[in-house]
C-alpha cells in the first residue's frame, strides 16, 4: 500500500488496516466539519492530479477514458464542496490528515512518473482501486458519521456513492489490464 | 370524441374538402392519445423510478439533476445519450425489454419494459 493510503488509513483509524500501528491510532481525535471538508476536498484533488498525470502518460483508450471520468467527477464534487463551505461560512481547515494525504500523493505521483506504457497503466489503475477502497472506508467509517452539518453529510454521502462507483469501474479496468 | 371516430371524420372532411386545420387537430389529438412523454430523473448517482405502462412510440425524457455527467446507454446499442449536469434528452420507446447503464458509472443500471 502506498504512502497516501497508509496516511489516510492511519489518520482516520480505518479498521481494515490490520496492523498493530493502525490499532494504536484507533482513538484518533474527533474531526470537525471544517477539517472533514478539507480532507474530502484534498482526497478529490489528489485523484484529479493522478488523472491528469494519466492523461499525459497513457495511450490506452480505456485508461484515458477512466482518467477523464475521475478528473470530471471529482472536479464536480469539489466545486459543490467549495460552494457549500462558502454558503455555510466555513473555512476548510488544514489538518494532519490532509497534509499526510498530500505528501503521500506527491510521492506516488513521482513513483508513477518513472513508469511507462503498460507498466504505468497497470500501476495507475491498481492504485486507483486501492485509493478508492481506502477513501470509501474513511468516508463510511469516519467522515460521514463525524459530519455535523446535514448538507455536508449529504454531499459526503453522494461522494461515497461516486467513489464506490469509481472503485467498481477501476476494478473492472484492472481485470482487463491483466 | 371516440378514438375510432377520428380517422373516419378526418377522411370525410378530406373527401368533402373540409377545413385542413380541423383535420390536423383531430390527427394531433389522436397522436396525443397514442404517445405519451415519461420523465426519468437521474440524481445522486442513480436513475429514478422507471415508469410503468411504457408503450412503443412513447417518448422518454431523461433529465440529469445530478452534479455529474451521466449517460443512458442501451446494452444492445439501441441508444447512447450523454447528459451533462442539468441536461435533458428524449428517446423513443421501442417494444421489448432493454437493459441500460451509465457508461461512466457502470454500477448505475436500469431496465425499460415497453409494450
Amino acid at each position: 500500500m502506498n504512502k497516501t493510503l497508509v496516511a489516510l488509513a492511519l489518520a482516520l483509524g480505518v479498521g481494515f488496516i490490520a496492523s498493530a500501528h493502525a490499532r494504536q491510532t484507533a482513538a484518533a481525535p474527533a474531526l470537525n466539519d471544517a477539517q472533514i471538508a478539507h480532507i474530502a476536498y484534498t482526497a478529490g484533488e489528489i485523484d484529479i492530479a493522478a488523472a491528469k498525470q494519466a492523461l499525459k502518460k497513457s495511450r490506452n483508450k480505456d485508461v484515458r477514458a477512466f482518467a477523464e471520468e475521475m478528473a470530471r467527477d471529482h472536479a464536480a464534487v469539489n466545486a459543490q464542496a467549495l460552494a457549500l463551505v462558502r454558503k455555510l461560512g466555513v473555512t476548510p481547515e488544514n489538518n494532519p490528515t490532509s497534509e499526510s494525504l498530500s505528501k503521500g500523493a506527491a510521492d506516488e505521483l513521482k513513483k508513477l512518473a518513472a513508469l511507462k506504457g503498460s507498466a504505468f497503466d497497470k500501476a495507475y489503475v491498481d492504485n486507483e482501486v486501492a485509493y478508492h477502497r481506502t477513501v470509501n472506508n474513511a468516508l463510511s467509517g469516519t467522515l460521514i458519521p463525524s459530519a455535523q452539518n446535514a448538507e455536508l453529510k449529504s454531499l459526503l454521502e453522494t461522494g461515497l456513492k461516486l467513489f464506490q462507483s469509481h472503485q467498481m469501474h477501476a476494478e473492472h479496468l484492472a481485470q482487463s489490464l491483466k | 370524441m371516440h378514438r375510432m371516430m377520428v380517422p373516419v371524420i378526418g377522411g370525410l372532411l378530406a373527401a368533402i374538402g373540409g377545413s385542413p386545420p380541423i383535420a390536423a387537430a383531430a390527427k394531433a389529438q389522436a397522436t396525443a392519445h397514442a404517445h405519451r412523454v415519461h420523465v426519468i430523473v437521474i440524481d445522486k448517482m442513480q436513475y429514478g423510478p422507471i415508469p410503468a405502462g411504457l408503450r412503443a412510440g412513447d417518448s422518454i425524457e431523461w433529465v440529469n439533476h445530478d452534479i455529474f455527467e451521466h449517460s443512458v446507454t442501451a446494452r444492445d446499442g439501441r441508444f447512447d445519450i450523454d447528459l451533462k449536469p442539468g441536461a435533458s434528452m428524449r428517446t423513443t420507446a421501442v417494444a421489448g425489454t432493454t437493459a441500460f447503464f451509465c457508461k461512466f458509472h457502470p454500477d448505475m443500471t436500469g431496465m425499460l419494459v415497453v409494450k
